[in-house]
């Protein structure tokens, strides 16, 4: 029985000061891991809309999205039948706007693929930056490539298709699918854009960033 | 009939497309060490098929149970693996009081089972890709098959290979190896498939 | 006789091609070589910390709870390693993903912990898991670089070959990791047999 005892009592004394430690450390990154995740994200929008010095956060109410593959980083509202397609407005130095942008994602070949997109105040793409995506290597992962992205830029909501489907986008060799999926949902998110834009609300500014 | 559809969409998603062995490299050690033989190969893959399923089962409480209402996510690596060797324990155990035939022909694979990586990584997965309770166990369930299916495949081209006049250098291992990239390679066109 | 513990790991038992352990992180991280060296990197740590701990403590932990115990040693290592790769590496943390935690269950930490530390002093397990994790650092690198080079024409994400060449894609796919696995194996045991 002492024995059991002493055996008990050591793992849980190892566990414990695992734990201890671990939480240590963690109180040590988790703050670090908070930022850099931050700066990425301001990063990509500075990217891909250069002329803007600052952002503000908007966001537009828009029907419940049923599918769970979401094109758009929409965040769902519990509480109701809308839920928010938040972007981010940029503004030059002196305030005039400078364009918008939004993080677009939908399901590629094998991964949620994330589109930093830019657009400026005349609703074409001014550039955009795929920031995340676990797709086939040599193959759909080639839209990290700059020539893939570029062909998106000053492209409006109408010529937003890939060349498959007739659009002016010239998808990645051997990764329509891709090609496809990050195509679809930047052309999403700008319709949407679009809408609000001849829409006569302004939008409610919620925070600064 | 909705939701037998889903749980198709998920079956093949996890044995075929996302099979745990030839598209995730998950559990390699007893897909390559205990496909030797039919026999063993179908008794391991069972005792995987259980213990996968049990532990994408508890690991799915403890995340969200214990670990998220106290904050303490950095503790999942550790929660899990003490869960899994403990989960196995307790399995073997079980078995051996209330089946001996059955612990007979599983009881040498449980405890290799506590260092198969496919058990530990479905857990995280299960978390990582934000499934419901359902959808956990199943992923635990179908991987398990996916897992089974491929180390049956396996064993048995292995057991026709023992007699085939293979260079002497590329004996045993390096073969198996040829054999998984042949069987990843049509596994392959699976992958893509959207349900 | 210290040195002969580091060298081991290199080639005589190198824990990737003579002892086959550890096969999942192997094939899985070695599309890149960049990744490979990540992932050999953080191995090393976690063995080398783990190593040392378990030949501090293995005359005060009871034998019946000696692989949980080092399970939990090994784990909470893995977890520091996640934690600051996450902190500070955030671009590698991402694109190695599932296989950090999973080194919790690669059978070379536990292996060493079991077969040499807890049975030699700490100076000597220091040098056996540094050793061991260079090597599987080794061998990491050497798949990769064929797989990288093959698949890609690239090495450490730069252009080697001429752009003319058209990638092997199969080299950094799926199948590509187990047939070039097989290859390196059936060499080595070509140049055992040689030796003897």
């Amino acid at each position: 029985m002492k024995y059991y005892l002493r055996m008990g009592l050591t793992l849980l004394l190892i566990a414990v000061i695992a734990g201890g430690i671990l939480a240590v450390v963690n109180d040590y990154t988790a703050p670090i891991i908070k930022q850099t995740k931050l700066q990425t994200e301001v990063q990509a929008r500075r990217e891909v809309l250069p002329s803007a010095t600052f952002f503000v956060k908007d966001s537009i109410a828009v029907a419940k999205a049923k599918t769970k593959r979401n094109p758009l980083k929409i965040v769902q509202d519990t509480s109701s039948d809308t839920s928010f397609f938040i972007y981010y407005k940029g503004f030059s130095a002196d305030s005039t706007l400078a364009g918008y942008c939004y993080i677009a994602s939908l399901y590629g070949y094998s991964s949620n693929v994330k589109t930093m997109v830019g657009v400026t105040p005349e609703m074409t793409i001014n550039k955009i930056k795929v920031i995340s995506q676990q797709e086939t290597p040599g193959l759909g992962a080639n839209c990290e490539k700059a020539e893939f992205q570029a062909g998106f830029n000053t492209l409006d909501a109408a010529a937003l298709h890939v060349d498959k489907d007739g659009g002016a986008v010239k998808s990645i060799t051997g990764a329509t699918i891709t090609s496809r999926a990050i195509t679809n949902s930047i052309r999403a998110g700008l319709e949407i854009l679009n809408k609000q834009a001849s829409g006569s609300a302004a939008p409610e500014t919620q925070k600064e960033v | 009939m909705e939701l037998v559809g889903r749980i198709f969409a998920l079956a093949v998603a996890a044995i075929f497309v996302q099979n745990f062995v030839l598209s995730r490299f998950l559990g390699l050690c007893p897909y390559i060490g205990v496909s030797k033989k039919l026999d063993s190969a179908i008794g391991m893959g069972m005792a995987v098929v259980f213990v996968m399923t049990m532990a994408s089962t508890i690991t799915w409480m403890i995340q969200y149970f214990l670990l998220k209402p106290l904050h303490i996510e950095f503790l999942q690596t550790i929660a899990f693996i003490l869960t899994i060797a403990s989960l196995v324990q307790l399995v073997e155990m079980v078995i051996q009081k209330t089946a001996p035939a059955l612990y007979k022909s599983l009881g040498v694979f449980l405890p290799l089972i506590t260092t198969n990586c496919a058990v530990l990584g479905v857990s995280i997965l299960n978390i990582n890709e934000q499934l419901t309770f359902f959808g956990a166990i199943l992923n635990g369930l179908f991987g398990g098959l996916g897992f089974t299916l491929v180390l049956i495949l396996m064993a048995g081209i292995r057991e026709r290979l023992e007699k085939a006049d293979i260079p002497q250098a590329m004996r045993g291992m390096p073969i198996a190896m040829i054999v998984a990239g042949s069987m990843a390679m049509a596994f392959l066109g699976f992958s893509g498939m959207s349900l | 006789m210290a040195l002969k513990e580091f060298t081991k790991g290199f080639v005589k038992e190198n824990p990737v091609f003579v002892m086959a352990l550890g096969l999942c992180p192997t094939l899985a991280v070695t599309s890149s070589v960049n990744n490979a060296v990540g992932m050999g990197l953080a191995a090393t740590f976690v063995l080398m910390c783990s190593n040392l701990l378990v030949s501090l403590v293995k005359d005060v932990i009871p034998s019946k709870i000696r692989i949980p115990s080092f399970i939990v040693i090994i784990a909470s290592f893995v977890t520091i390693v996640d934690l600051s790769m996450s902190a500070f590496l955030p671009a590698l943390h991402k694109s190695l993903g599932l296989f950090i935690p999973l080194i919790v269950v690669n059978c070379i930490i536990l292996g060493r912990a079991e077969a040499f530390a807890s049975k030699n002093n700490p100076l000597n397990s220091v040098l056996d898991g540094l050793g061991m994790g260079l090597g599987f650092t080794m061998a990491l690198m050497i798949i990769a670089s064929i797989r990288e080079i093959l698949g890609a024409g690239q090495f450490f994400g730069m252009q080697v070959l001429p752009t003319s060449y058209r990638p092997m894609l199969v080299a950094i796919l799926a199948p590509g990791a187990f047939i070039v696995m097989g290859l390196l194996m059936g060499l080595m045991n070509i140049a055992k047999n040689k030796k003897k």
